[in-house]
């Protein structure tokens, strides 16, 4: 196994071929997952028509602070994972690992804010059976937090991928990033739903 | 005789011979009597019965009595005591296949403890609760409620254990460098699998879109779950068929010389 | 760590940091009294799929990918903007 790795960094499509990050089998559930939230989040926007008032009043007792620092999180740790993804094509081990590192720890925030977030929520007695939008709030917000976890479970695998070897596998690194930034994707709709839309 | 040529001569017996003499056709039989099953399984809890799509959670009293105490729900629950036994035929199916992936057993003991839970919850516990509603004349009708709910919930509920078995399906092939089954088919299998967590908050909810009967919790799972479950069992058909006679249980003992 | 100045990455994610604190900003609204309100709802709604976009395009990489790939993604993010606004705006 050769040691010096080649520059595959993708040049700008010739024709209409184009280069595809990952796997293609592994589209197929990217799509599909952004289909799936986005049947939910139409649905969403439909029940709140109905009860605008309800969703309304409700909505004051979100955290929109957290909010948008989630947000930021979850868009910086994708910035770190992008320039990672871009190292490790370059055949920089090192640095891939190192900003893959910082993609997890600045992931790993995610869900401890999120906690700090629900857990006085939860105590002060709003819960999923208060109404439509708790529900709603608790199940979307739920939903993307358990991809967010096993997001963190693949990075935990792509570092463990990366940490003894020059050239590691570029499509399984880039399948994996994929996953990231579509986590980061579906809530970046979410935060606009839930905590910001009036 | 090298893996080429027993697959070449595997392709070529499966054609140039009468189905019943196939070595393949205990998988055949069995492969078959999944849409039997489903069919059955269909007229009894749809036509005949309205067991399904599911009634409302917020029924009124005298609706729930009415719906129990129909005589339509003593003949689904008849044929269901025949029928509910080839849903086992059925998972079996997929565990052939998952045995000749190249995983760890302890996906497919998983997935096969998920199914049996799945089918006693979802199919037998409903059996019992709606039967039991109309075997008899006078049940208190608070009886009748407890159990109408309980049959739902059963049905709906379940959804936990096929959480779980259609993830380490999906995650066996996924894993499986065999390709015993094409790999986008495991990632459709857990996207498919991930709405079926949805079926939680049928506990927190007795109207609208999250509760038993909701666009959220039931129809919109129905209209991933019902394409992908076709799909699945095309590609199985497909593997068995692709499947060298060479690599069979039975091919030690089945006639011809040629077979070694 | 200047490379990853000059590196395109960086200045989207300028871009999407700058946008989600401007977005939270507008939906902080003008008071404390929470209502319909059609501007910011459409503002915010645009600036997610801003967002999205440039998420889909340069961190997913499909800004290099083939044809359908880019038709899908960003036919996703325009036509759930589109049913957003649409169902927003036939209850308001």
């Amino acid at each position: 196994m050769t040691t010096t790795a080649a520059d595959t960094t993708p040049r700008p499509p010739a024709g209409r071929a184009g280069y595809m990050p990952g796997e293609p089998g592994m589209w197929f559930f990217i799509i599909g997952d952004l289909f799936i939230f986005a049947v939910y989040f139409v649905a969403y926007m439909i029940y709140r028509g109905q009860q605008p008032e309800l969703f309304l009043h409700s909505q004051q007792f979100l955290s929109p602070g957290i909010g948008v620092i989630n947000t930021l999180i979850l868009l910086t740790s994708s910035w770190c994972l992008a320039l990672g993804t871009e190292a490790a094509r370059k055949g920089n081990s090192a640095a891939a690992f190192r900003l893959l590192a910082a993609t997890f720890a600045i992931g790993a925030l995610f869900p401890l804010l999120k906690m700090v977030e629900w857990v006085p929520k939860l105590a002060a007695g709003h819960s999923p059976g208060e109404n439509l939008f708790f529900m709603y709030y608790y199940v979307m917000t739920g939903l993307h937090l358990c991809h967010v976890l096993l997001g963190l479970v693949i990075i935990g695998f792509m570092l463990r991928h990366l940490r003894h070897r020059a050239s590691p596998d570029i499509k399984f690194i880039e399948a994996g990033a994929v996953y990231w930034h579509m986590v980061d994707l579906l809530w970046l709709v979410l935060f606009a739903l839930f905590y910001l839309m009036r | 005789m090298n893996i080429a040529t027993a697959a070449l001569a595997g392709t070529l017996a499966d054609s140039g011979r009468p189905w019943y003499k196939s070595p393949k056709l205990d998988q055949y039989i069995c492969f078959w009597s999944v849409p039997v099953f489903y069919n059955l399984f269909g007229l009894v809890f749809v036509p005949l019965s309205w067991m399904m799509p599911p009634r409302s959670p917020t029924n009124s009293i005298d609706g729930v009595v009415a719906f129990m105490q129909s005589p339509n729900l003593l003949l689904a629950t008849t044929i269901l005591i025949l029928c509910v036994a080839l849903s086992a035929v059925g998972n079996a199916v997929y565990m052939s296949q998952m045995r000749r992936m190249a995983v760890s057993p302890v996906l497919r003991y998983a997935f096969v403890v998920g199914a049996i839970t799945g089918a006693i919850v979802g199919c037998l516990f409903p059996m019992f609760c709606f039967g039991l509603g109309a075997f008899r004349e006078g049940y208190d009708p608070e009886v009748l409620q407890l159990l109408y709910d309980f049959g739902y919930m059963s049905f709906i509920g379940c959804l936990g254990c096929f959480f779980l078995n259609w993830s380490c399906l999906g995650l066996s092939i996924l894993l499986d460098e065999k390709q015993t089954l094409p790999r986008w088919l495991g990632y459709y299998t857990i996207w498919q699998s991930v709405t079926e967590i949805f079926a939680m908050t049928l506990w927190v909810s007795d109207s609208g879109p999250f509760a038993w009967d909701g666009v959220m919790t039931f129809w919109f799972n129905m209209l991933l779950y019902v394409p992908w479950q076709f799909i699945v069992y095309f590609c199985i058909y497909r593997a068995i068929r692709q499947q060298p006679e060479s690599e069979l249980d039975n091919a030690p003992y089945v006639g011809g010389a040629a077979r070694a | 760590m200047t490379e990853y100045l000059r590196n395109p990455l960086t200045g989207v994610w300028f871009a999407l940091t700058a946008i989600t604190i401007f977005s939270w900003w507008i939906g902080q609204g003008q008071g404390s009294a929470y209502q319909l309100d059609a501007a910011i709802t459409v503002s915010v709604l645009v600036m997610a799929a801003l967002k999205a976009v440039l998420v889909i395009a340069w961190f997913m990489e499909v800004r290099l990918g083939p044809a359908w790939l880019k038709r899908t993604t960003y036919g996703w993010a325009s036509g759930l903007l589109v049913l957003l606004l649409l169902f927003y705006w036939l209850r308001v």
